[in-house]
């Protein structure tokens, strides 16, 4: 129960228009037969008094709906549950003969009455919930329905596979087949460079000359004696480590010989009295002698490659590279191949697709002469068959 | 033999509308009995100083049985009112009809030989029985209805009252009343006008009850009719109609009048239109 001060109602006084004061032409007339009937004059004045009638009426009319709607949104409010079956049934019940703005009105009370009617909660608070959802939930819903786009996606993602092939992929293919400049580069053995040990040996030793140098520079420097040492460079020392290696390379004690000589002369000469000048040539050409013979085995590469690891993995890798850019090249040169194959494929294709065209050209033709009941012309059957051989025969040579 | 036919049409029909305005009071009788009611529990309601839901939902029930009865009663109102423009327009033709057989109606005679004084009284009768709009709720008042205005392409049928900027003999421009002969001819005093210069007058009174936004408000410039002539003249609104068969009260554009405005004057609704004249004549 709530007190009348919060009633947002505002009992209006609904007094119909007291027609006797107001309209008296219109009470005479209703007092009348039918068969005196209206005059013609009266017709002016009825008017009037009748507009007087219509507009309170309708005035009437519009704050009874103002007072209904502040009622219901007042019952709805205070979310009681009993009274808005009733109010539903009061409404269902009205009088069937409504205008137009009476049913739009019946309707949308309709439309959240049974709302929370069917299918009501126990609890009261989700009622106005659930009237406020179902006006808000239509001007919504409708853009929100959420556009399947999956297939377009894939689509989207297949589509670099499936694609023609153009012209300037074919270009870039045939670029891709030249072969690379600086191929040459990796397969090049660099020499031998000096040996490290050699290198570090010459080193050392300029390190020495040079403390040494100074060592005499400052104990000689009034002196000027520092000439000779100083002046020793690489090459010098170069003679004198080679001097040295020279006479390393030689155990045997006053033989000159190589060693292959050695032998040779063994097995040839019982006894060694005459020296040979160049002896050392002299052994390197035996040894050359004996090599083309086929006696003795060029000891160079396995002696060479069982000490150097180097090289070895070098050529390796040489080998490793050489076959890897010949199966590229085959490769490149079979996708070439296909490509251009595949563009003149495509160009067939794209004929037969116009061929299509014009024999469904052909083909609507002959149905639009059909439909106007007379047969086809020559002309036009003609052509129809000849888009049809075309068409036949494009397809024969894209299968061929 | 028109002249018969169309009168005892006119016969048929003032009897049909005799039966509506009966059945009009029958209806209005019936639903009074329920907005007694409805004031009886308006009083037992406000006596008892408590909304309690039986009296709410009570309320609501008398609230909805009223509706549907002042619906009822509107529309066979409106059907009475359509009779009566059906009977008048019939009236109407009836009269242009004789004009032209050469038969002259006693209380109508030709514009001619009109005496000023019975022209006046015309005027002031079609301004009192112009139609009111009284539209159903959610309407919106059409053109031509009190101050709305015409829409663009709206062409004035014969027999519209116009108001028609014309020259005079003087080479001075009037606007003055007019009734359109037929679109683009001359009027009876013989002036061929271009659209631009003719006016329609409103075809609908607008109620203030209800479309108050279709009526000139205060201080607009308008073309009224001076009372008891034909001419429109600039004039201000000095207050618009309270009930629908009040009139505005205008003040004219005068400069014999010391602040330049005539005392306040009534002129009808129909005889009001906007005033599209950007300079003082």
């Amino acid at each position: 129960m709530s007190e009348l001060k919060d009633c947002p109602l505002q009992f209006h006084d609904f007094k119909s228009v007291d027609h006797l004061k107001v309209c008296p032409r219109y009470t005479a007339v209703l007092a009348r037969s039918e068969d005196d009937g209206i005059g013609i004059e009266e017709l002016d004045t009825l008017q009037l008094e009748l507009e007087t009638l219509l507009s309170s009426a309708s005035r009437r009319l519009r704050v009874l709906e103002a007072e209904t709607q502040i009622l219901t949104d007042w019952q709805d409010k205070k979310g009681d549950r009993r009274f808005l079956k009733l109010g539903r049934d009061h409404e269902l019940g009205a009088p069937p003969k409504h205008g137009k703005p009476k049913k739009q009105k019946l309707e949308g009370k309709a439309g959240h009455g049974p709302g929370p009617g069917p299918g009501r909660p126990k609890s009261k608070n989700l009622q106005p919930k659930i009237q406020e959802y179902e006006f808000t939930d239509d001007p919504i819903d409708v853009p929100r329905i959420p556009k399947n786009d999956a297939p377009n996606r894939f689509w989207a993602s297949v589509e670099p596979y499936c694609a023609d092939i153009t012209s300037e992929e074919v270009r870039t293919l045939e670029e891709l087949l030249k072969p690379p400049e600086d191929e040459a580069e990796h397969y090049k053995i660099p020499p031998l460079g000096k040996h490290y040990s050699q290198r570090w040996a010459q080193e050392d030793l300029l390190e020495e000359q040079k403390d040494g140098a100074r060592a005499a520079a400052v104990a000689d420097k009034k002196k000027g004696l520092m000439g000779p040492l100083t002046e020793l460079d690489t090459k010098d020392v170069d003679a004198l480590l080679k001097k040295s290696e020279a006479q390393h390379e030689q155990p045997e004690d006053g033989c000159p010989f190589g060693a292959l000589t050695q032998r040779l002369l063994q097995a040839l000469v019982e006894n060694k009295p005459f020296s040979v000048p160049h002896t050392k040539s002299l052994e390197s050409r035996i040894k050359e002698e004996l090599i083309a013979q086929g006696l003795l085995e060029s000891e160079d590469r396995p002696a060479e490659d069982s000490e150097d690891e180097v090289l070895a993995e070098l050529r390796k890798r040489q080998a490793e590279l050489k076959a890897l850019s010949a199966h590229n090249r085959t490769k490149k040169h079979d996708l070439l191949r296909l490509a251009k194959e595949e563009v003149s494929r495509q160009e067939l294709r794209q004929r037969v697709r116009m061929a299509d065209n014009e024999v469904m050209d052909a083909f609507r033709k002959i149905m639009a002469a059909r439909q106007k009941k007379r047969t086809p012309t020559k002309k036009e059957k003609d052509q129809a068959w000849k888009t049809l051989k075309e068409r036949e025969s494009i397809l024969k040579l894209l299968d061929g | 033999m028109a002249l018969v036919s169309a009168d005892s049409r006119i016969a048929e029909l003032l009897t049909e509308l005799h039966q509506l305005i009966k059945q009009t009071q029958e209806e209005r009788s019936r639903s009074e009995h329920n907005l007694v009611n409805i004031q009886k529990t308006h009083e037992r309601m406000q006596t008892e100083n408590k909304i309690s839901p039986y009296y709410r939902t009570k309320l609501r029930g008398l609230y909805t049985t009223a509706k549907a009865d002042a619906e009822a009663e509107c529309n066979i109102l409106r059907k009475a009112l359509d009779k009566i423009a059906e009977i008048k327009s019939l009236l109407e033709e009836r009269r242009i009809a004789a004009k032209i057989a050469g038969l002259y109606n006693d209380s109508e005679p030709p514009r001619k030989t009109m005496r000023r004084g019975v022209l006046m009284t015309l005027l002031q009768q079609s301004a009192m029985t112009l139609p009111l709009w009284i539209g159903k709720p959610g309407d919106k008042p059409p053109p031509l209805c009190g101050a709305i205005p015409a829409s663009g392409d709206y062409v004035a049928r014969p027999g519209d009252k116009v108001a028609a900027r014309v020259k005079a003999v003087d080479g001075d421009e009037q606007w003055i009343l007019a009734e359109v002969v037929s679109y683009s001819h001359a009027t009876n005093k013989r002036h061929t006008l271009s659209r631009r210069r003719v006016i329609p007058l409103p075809q609908w009174k607008a109620n203030p009850e209800t479309d108050p936004e279709a009526l000139f408000q205060k201080e607009q410039l308008v073309l009224a009719l001076y009372p008891q002539t034909t001419c429109f003249y600039r004039a201000l609104i000095h207050a618009p109609p309270q009930r629908p068969q009040d009139d505005y009260s205008v003040l004219f554009e005068d400069t014999s009048y010391a602040d330049g405005y005539s005392p306040p004057l009534n002129v009808a609704q129909r005889y009001v239109v906007a005033c599209k004249e950007p300079k003082k004549k």
